[in-house]
């Protein structure tokens, strides 16, 4: 029997102690272990998340969120100095307008709701007798109203126009076609893209017709965006939409790829300058930057408590080993009164000390490793929940501008899968060594102190 | 091999002042004859008993053991000096709780020096000796009686072939029979493997069947 072979039945010398104390080691090694799997997850979905959004710049008229806002919509010679600003690789415009009940046959598939009816109260000088005002003929036609009346607002139809049907997807990459096929943007035919709900409603599919604007469109493909009122829309090419609403070169949004990460915020300068207080330009740099502070907090979270769970591991195994050695002061005493070094007994200790770490360490290994998946869903999914709240109440009202831009990021941060890498779980093994270091240290100090006489002296 | 003990003093400094434990003690034992020092509770048996065998430092004085000054070997070569020339023998006979009878003599063995593959054998020879049965020999302490106990602690004493047994009240903890049975097993050993035993006792009867007996007062010798 050697020093490690004692050191190894020393620790299992009372079971039941020795089980409490690997149930503790366990526990907070799995919490390591689940913390650091969840900080290496959230931190690859933040470097994703910013790599993914760095390089758009979203701009759109001064003053216009949605339907909620004025402002003029940008025009086609801002159109001009956007795409021929420096740096930008690509656009994609969009024109959004709103059809009512006068302007196309289609039923909407959201019901209006009180929180819609509030929306429209102030519409034509809306009245407290249950009799509301007709909205304008033309909705696209600002100044343009009439003096008829209806009985009660209705839900509208939105509908977009765009160069790249794409960019509507909420989840940023590519809008999911369920049925039929896409439109091309960059054309000027009267085909367009449903939404699932208000094809659902309206018995519409791939082929067939509904008429907008005083005009026959036919059914090119149904899409899911993913939520509910994106998929009460209908999507068309922008040029398409301009020539309907008499908006010629008109859009409520471009979307600009600039060629490196490196030249957003200069990009971004450049355009501010250039358009003036005629356009607001954000960068998704930005956007993602607040998207994914939900993301950094986890990872800060997560940093804490590896570092608290190291420490109270090392505190379980420190006060641990520094009583038993104090147990067993009379023991120590008479291995070195027989002849035991230092350096032996030390051992036997440090060997107890990494037998104990070693059992929990197993144990909160694997407990860490099965429960990092959930646990770090349950962080992300929490965080992001109270992040998207308080943006939504910071909005202010549906935007429509950047569709598929921030919704999208913030839709990209939910979705965080927790990976166990190599790294990871090397890191989760050098932490439980240094426990083990840490725990054994105070201990070792403690044993070289006691002098084998005092074995005589308590005879 | 020969043990000289000249003007050994012991100084211990307490919040009270200094306590002389031991002052000016000499005396010599030869090779193979079995001592023992007698005295009160605190006329310094047991730092007596510390530092012949090298587990404290004397305040002044030299031990010599073969013309060698145990008291200024460095703690590493004081480590050796305890695990080669010396075997101790505790009134609680002090044996690893954890650690079968077995297993506390290779202990012992293991520190000496001896090579893995010898100890086991070598462990159950001398337990044999000291009249320990193979199946009490895999027992572990809490399952021997004080006497077998104890025929323990001597086996691991005798492990290394030391020059000199220090005991400290071996049969303090037995009741008289045990204890007659077990100073005989010393005596015996001191005859047989002609070891220097040197005892620390109460017991007046057995110190009066000893070779010599130094008689401890105040910390110093005062019957030789």
């Amino acid at each position: 029997m050697n020093v490690v072979t004692r050191g190894i039945r020393n620790a299992l010398r009372s079971p039941v102690r020795s089980g409490a104390i690997i149930i503790m080691l366990a526990i907070s090694i799995g919490l390591i272990v689940a913390m650091l799997v969840a900080r290496a997850s959230v931190n690859t979905k933040i470097d994703e998340v910013k790599s993914s959004t760095a390089t758009t710049v979203t701009i759109s008229p001064a003053g216009i969120r949605g339907g909620m806002g004025g402002g003029d919509p940008l025009t086609a010679e801002q159109i001009s100095t956007i795409t021929n600003t420096a740096n930008i690789k690509s656009t994609v415009s969009t024109l959004t307008d709103q059809l009512g009940t006068d302007d196309t046959n289609l039923t909407p598939s959201l019901e209006l709701g009180s929180f819609g009816q509030r929306q429209q109260r102030f519409e034509g000088g809306g009245n407290s007798s249950g009799t509301m005002p007709q909205p304008p003929a033309d909705e696209g036609q600002s100044g343009a109203s009439t003096s008829a009346q209806r009985t009660m607002p209705t839900p509208r139809t939105s509908i977009t126009g765009t160069t790249d049907p794409n960019s509507a997807a909420t989840n940023g990459s590519v809008l999911t076609i369920t049925s039929g096929a896409m439109i091309d943007g960059k054309g000027d035919t009267t085909t367009a893209l449903v939404g699932k709900s208000l094809a659902e409603k309206n018995s519409l599919s791939p082929g067939s017709t509904f008429t907008a604007y005083g005009k026959t469109f036919t059914v090119s493909g149904i899409y899911d965006a993913g939520n509910v009122f994106e998929n009460n829309g209908l999507i068309m090419p922008l040029a398409t939409l301009q020539n309907l609403t008499e908006q010629a070169g008109a859009v409520t949004s471009v979307i600009a790829t600039v060629d490196s990460s490196d030249n957003v915020a200069s990009t971004v300068s450049t355009l501010k300058t250039r358009l003036g207080d005629k356009a607001d330009v954000t960068s998704q740099q930005e956007q993602a930057a607040s998207s994914v502070s939900s993301l950094q907090s986890i990872s800060t979270l997560a940093t804490t408590g590896v570092i608290g769970a190291t420490v109270a591991a090392a505190a379980i195994v420190l006060l641990t080993t520094t009583m038993i050695v104090r147990e067993r002061r009379r023991e120590i005493g008479v291995i070195k009164a027989i002849g035991g070094t230092n350096t032996k007994v030390i051992g036997q200790f440090i060997t107890e000390a990494i037998t104990l770490t070693v059992l929990g360490g197993i144990i909160g290994l694997t407990f860490g490793v099965l429960a990092s998946g959930s646990i770090t869903q349950s962080l992300v999914s929490n965080q992001a929940t109270n992040n998207a709240n308080s943006q939504q109440r910071g909005m202010g009202g549906p935007s429509g501008v950047i569709r598929g831009g921030a919704r999208a990021v913030q839709e990209n941060v939910r979705s965080v899968s927790a990976t166990v890498k190599p790294e990871t779980f090397f890191g989760a093994i050098g932490i439980t060594i240094l426990i083990a270091i840490i725990g054994s240290a105070v201990p070792a100090w403690l044993i070289a102190r006691v002098r084998p006489a005092e074995v005589l002296r308590t005879e | 091999m020969s043990l000289t003990v000249t003007n050994l003093t012991k100084t211990f400094t307490t919040h009270g002042g200094e306590v002389h434990a031991l002052h000016d003690v000499s005396f010599s034992v030869k090779t193979g004859e079995f001592a023992s020092i007698i005295g009160k509770s605190g006329s310094g048996k047991s730092t007596l008993l510390s530092m012949l065998g090298a587990l404290d430092i004397p305040t002044s004085g030299q031990i010599e053991v073969d013309d060698v000054d145990i008291a200024k070997l460095s703690a590493h070569n004081q480590t050796a000096y305890r695990s080669k020339k010396i075997g101790f023998v505790f009134q609680h006979y002090n044996l690893i709780p954890n650690l079968s009878a077995l297993e506390n003599v290779m202990l012992a063995l293991e520190f000496g020096g001896a090579p893995s593959k010898d100890r086991k054998d070598r462990a159950a020879e001398l337990l044999a000796e000291v009249g320990l049965e193979p199946d009490q020999q895999k027992r572990k302490p809490s399952r021997l009686s004080g006497g077998q106990q104890q025929r323990v602690s001597i086996a691991r004493a005798l492990a290394n072939h030391p020059a000199v047994i220090l005991a400290d009240e071996p049969t303090g903890n037995l009741d008289s029979e045990t204890g007659k049975k077990i100073f005989d097993l010393l005596h015996n050993l001191s005859r047989s493997e002609n070891t220097t035993i040197i005892a620390v006792t109460h017991d007046l009867d057995i110190a009066g069947k000893t070779d010599r007996t130094f008689k401890l007062q105040d910390g110093k010798i005062v019957k030789a």
